[in-house]
């Protein structure tokens, strides 16, 4: 046991370390969680005011149990979606897992070495949403002693199950289910995953909101009804929200035992499990493939061209072959138009369709904003963008000792960035032109908006990532996971763009569509103008000194 | 001609490398030894320009590599200490890229390419991900781009870790025939074999310093007790 100790404060530390990280990202951390604070609070006072609502509302007819049981469930959900993604890098796809294999520890002792990081982001993932929730409701329900008493036992032991669920069953689809012989198809698999969920949820939902809800008044109507209703298919939050209503019962106690013997085994169990099967699953997960050579189909590729195309075809590939990159950058960036399209399809009877017609009635200044607004959400948010540099890793020197200009490697990762946009702007033209049926001159006006933005925002991502890169990487998930570049281009974003719109909104002189469309076109391109500068600053200040 | 004028490095305040001197003649394999730590890729990793100089200054073939970066960089090809390179290229792609960063015309590069590859032994697996390579392949495939666009200055950091005896060998005369021809080669290494068969001019460092240059007559001449060079480096690199 004091072996998977050891191992577990390794690995905590190799994660989470400051060592490596530079002065300006230190920085940006403090930077940003304050800047979080107010932004909690706020979550804070809505989720009090939620709890209280629905307990003044259910409390009448005995059914406040309910409250509790949609947390549970709701944080058994969140458990098991973010360990998919820790779960698979730390078990299987980070680069230790093979040093670590040769080392004389147990199965057992690795995989709870292993799972340190993962659980750790759970309980942190614990206390910002479950902890407050459980107190809101203790004091709206005004609990005695005795609830705090249960509620911590059942806060501490609420991430272990679902944990311990998604770990066997990818221990078992690893060892079994053969996805592991190639780890690139594994993760684009496990990438999309959470995608096709989305969309499923949401076509399921609009198929099913035909039905009534005649069922459900009658449930209100008898006690724990409801609860037994939602938590049908999660027994654990059943027991935990029984527990807790009924603290000073023999129900309550019983449940409470309940849950923590559930949990203990549980424990035993993942660690069985983990013993007997982890290293099988680990053992043989290779990456790439290897085909037949063909000779004359290897000379045909030697090809003279510009070395901006050159260095622009080697970000695709890297994009597209790196599985980590494809679904975050390729499948991230398609989503917003994809979900699009399928409620426009799903829609195409109903009053949508009309939507065309419907914007030629708007005033021409809100018309432009609106679309304005509208490609900020498409194209505003490029992965590729604020993983320019990042994206390089440890080969990022290779561009510093090769005879290429730092403008021509850094305008070959602009040129990334804007053409990935391009697939996102293609896919929703096609929506607006022939399902929606707009008309041709707001759909050029849009268009003309969108390409320009999409340069500003590539550029601007870039000189993000450029400010703060991270090269020190061994599993390319580390690119986007536990860095607040999305979030800190979302805020710039948002600051910038919103001033934008909200003075060309209040300035009375401008009017009309294509006065409106110009002036913001000016002001975007001034804008490009002025990050092309400041990126040139930038890249000399600090090209050479990343590393 | 490769001049370093007196360089120094540190990283938080420890000197890499400090008030470093050498000069590299034309036509000469260079060898470049010292401990672990010494500073050997440090100093490398300046002169290719990974690293921004602290103090002095560096010329290949008189070319300023700060002042004018891009200039001297078409001088040399460098092969670096470990081989991350962009491991999703498959090789020929990364040879493609390489030729096209320093435009190789399409007649030489597929001659070079096949010549290149074929000696090595790699040639069948121009086909596949730089990543499915093994540590020796990958160091091949990185010395294949270096000699494909066939520069006057070759800066080697460990060419021949990881290489099998055959593609060792072939290596071995590949540098020879380029000194022969008047161009330099310099690289660093551990392997002291090597060094006595084939370098011409060997710099020793440590702690950052050059603690002793010459050629390997002079080097002998210096420490006349020591009958061979194992002997000879483990003294001059005794820590004081
Ligand atoms: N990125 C870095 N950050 C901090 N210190 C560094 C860095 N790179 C090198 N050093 C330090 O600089 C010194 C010289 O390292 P260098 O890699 O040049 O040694 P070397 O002579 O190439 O050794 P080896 O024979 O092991 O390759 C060492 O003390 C090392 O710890
Ligand atoms: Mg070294």
């Amino acid at each position: 046991m004091s072996n998977a100790w050891k191992l577990m404060k390794i690995m905590v530390k190799m994660q989470l370390s400051w060592a490596g990280k530079s002065s300006s990202e230190k920085v940006g951390y403090v930077i940003m969680a304050f800047a979080l604070i107010p932004f909690g609070a706020l979550i804070l006072f809505s989720l009090n005011n939620l709890i209280g609502n629905l307990y003044n509302a259910l409390e009448p007819t005995g059914n406040e149990s309910v409250i509790l049981a949609l947390f549970f469930i709701l944080m058994f959900v969140i458990f098991i979606v973010t360990s998919i993604g820790t779960v698979l890098s730390s078990f299987y796809f980070a680069e230790d897992v093979e040093s670590f294999i040769a080392l004389p520890f147990h199965p057992y002792q690795i995989v709870l070495g292993k799972s340190a990081v993962p659980f750790l982001s759970l309980y942190g993932l614990n206390a910002l949403i479950l902890l407050p929730v459980l107190l809101f409701y203790g004091l709206h329900s005004s609990a005695g002693l005795l609830y705090y008493l249960f509620a911590i036992l059942l806060w501490a032991v609420t991430p272990v199950i679902p944990f311990v669920l998604l770990s066997i069953v990818l221990m078992f689809l690893m060892r079994f289910a053969n996805i592991s012989k190639n780890k690139d198809r594994t993760k684009i698999i496990v990438g999309m995953f959470g995608f096709i969920f989305a969309i499923g949820i949401n076509v399921v939902i609009r198929l099913d909101s035909g039905g009534d809800g005649s069922g459900t008044a009658d449930l209100i109507r008898e006690q724990n009804g409801l609860l037994e209703l939602v938590t049908g298919f999660f027994p654990t939050a059943y027991f935990s929200s029984i527990a807790l209503t009924q603290p000073a019962s023999v129900t309550g106690v019983l449940y409470l035992m309940l849950m923590l013997g559930l949990t203990i085994g549980f424990a035993i169990l993942f660690l069985t499990v983990g013993q007997k099967i982890y290293f099988k699953g680990v053992l043989g997960l290779s990456g790439g493939t290897r085909g037949r050579f063909n000779e004359s189909k290897v000379q045909k590729t030697i090809k003279r061209k510009p070395i901006i195309y050159s260095l622009w075809l080697k970000e695709m590939r890297i994009i597209f072959r790196t599985p980590a990159f494809f679904t975050q950058i390729v499948v991230q960036s398609l989503f917003f138009p994809v979900f699009l399209l399928v409620i426009l399809f799903m829609e195409s009877n109903t009053s949508l369709a009309s939507l065309g017609s419907l914007l030629t009635q708007l005033e021409g200044k809100k018309l432009v904003l609106g679309l304005f607004g509208f490609t900020l959400l498409s194209v505003g948010m490029t992965p590729a963008s604020f993983s320019s540099i990042s994206r390089d890793g440890k080969s990022w020197f290779n561009h510093l000792h090769l005879p290429i200009a730092p403008q021509t490697v850094l305008r070959s990762k602009i040129i990334t960035a804007f053409t990935l946009n391009l697939l996102t702007i293609a896919i929703l033209s096609f929506a607006a032109l022939f399902l929606v049926q707009v008309s041709f001159k707001i759909w050029l006006i849009w268009l003309l908006l969108a390409l320009v933005t999409n340069w500003v925002t590539s550029i601007g991502g870039l000189i993000i990532d450029l400010y703060s890169p991270k090269l020190d990487w061994t599993d390319e998930r580390e690119v986007f996971k536990g860095r607040f570049i999305g979030l800190a281009m979302l805020a710039i974003e948002a600051t910038v763009f919103g001033t934008l719109i909200l003075i060309l909104w209040n300035v009375s002189a401008v009017n009309g569509i294509w006065v409106t469309a110009a002036v913001l076109l000016t002001f975007l391109i001034i804008l490009a103008a002025a990050c092309h500068a400041g990126l040139k600053r930038l890249s000399d200040k600090r090209y050479y000194s990343i590393h | 001609m490769i001049e370093l004028k007196s360089i120094s490095k540190s990283f938080t305040g420890k000197h890499a490398v400090k008030n470093l001197n050498l000069t590299i003649p034309d036509g000469k394999i260079f060898g470049f030894l010292g401990p672990n730590g010494a500073g050997k890729s440090t100093t490398i990793k300046m002169m290719t320009g990974i690293l921004p100089i602290d103090e002095g200054s560096i010329t290949i073939n008189g070319v300023d590599i700060t002042d004018y970066p891009m200039e001297a960089k078409h001088l040399f090809g460098y092969v670096p200490d470990r081989s991350d390179i962009f491991l999703r290229l498959k090789g020929i792609e990364y040879l493609n890229f390489i030729a096209d960063v320093f435009q190789v015309s399409i007649e030489e590069r597929k001659e070079k390419i096949e010549y290149l590859t074929k000696s090595f032994g790699i040639y069948e697996a121009l086909d596949d991900h730089i990543q499915t390579y093994s540590h020796g392949m990958r160091q091949k495939i990185v010395v294949s781009g270096v000699l494909l666009h066939d520069p006057d200055v070759w800066i080697l950091d460990e060419p021949l870790s990881g290489l099998d005896p055959k593609s060792s060998h072939t290596l071995k005369e590949m540098m020879r025939e380029h000194a022969d021809r008047g161009k330099i080669v310099f690289f660093s290494t551990h392997v002291l074999e090597v060094v006595e068969q084939l370098c011409d001019e060997v710099a020793i460092i440590n702690h950052g310093h050059v603690q002793f240059q010459g050629n390997m007559t002079e080097m002998k001449q210096q420490f006349q007790d020591d009958d061979n060079l194992e002997r000879l480096f483990l003294e001059l690199t005794e820590n004081e």
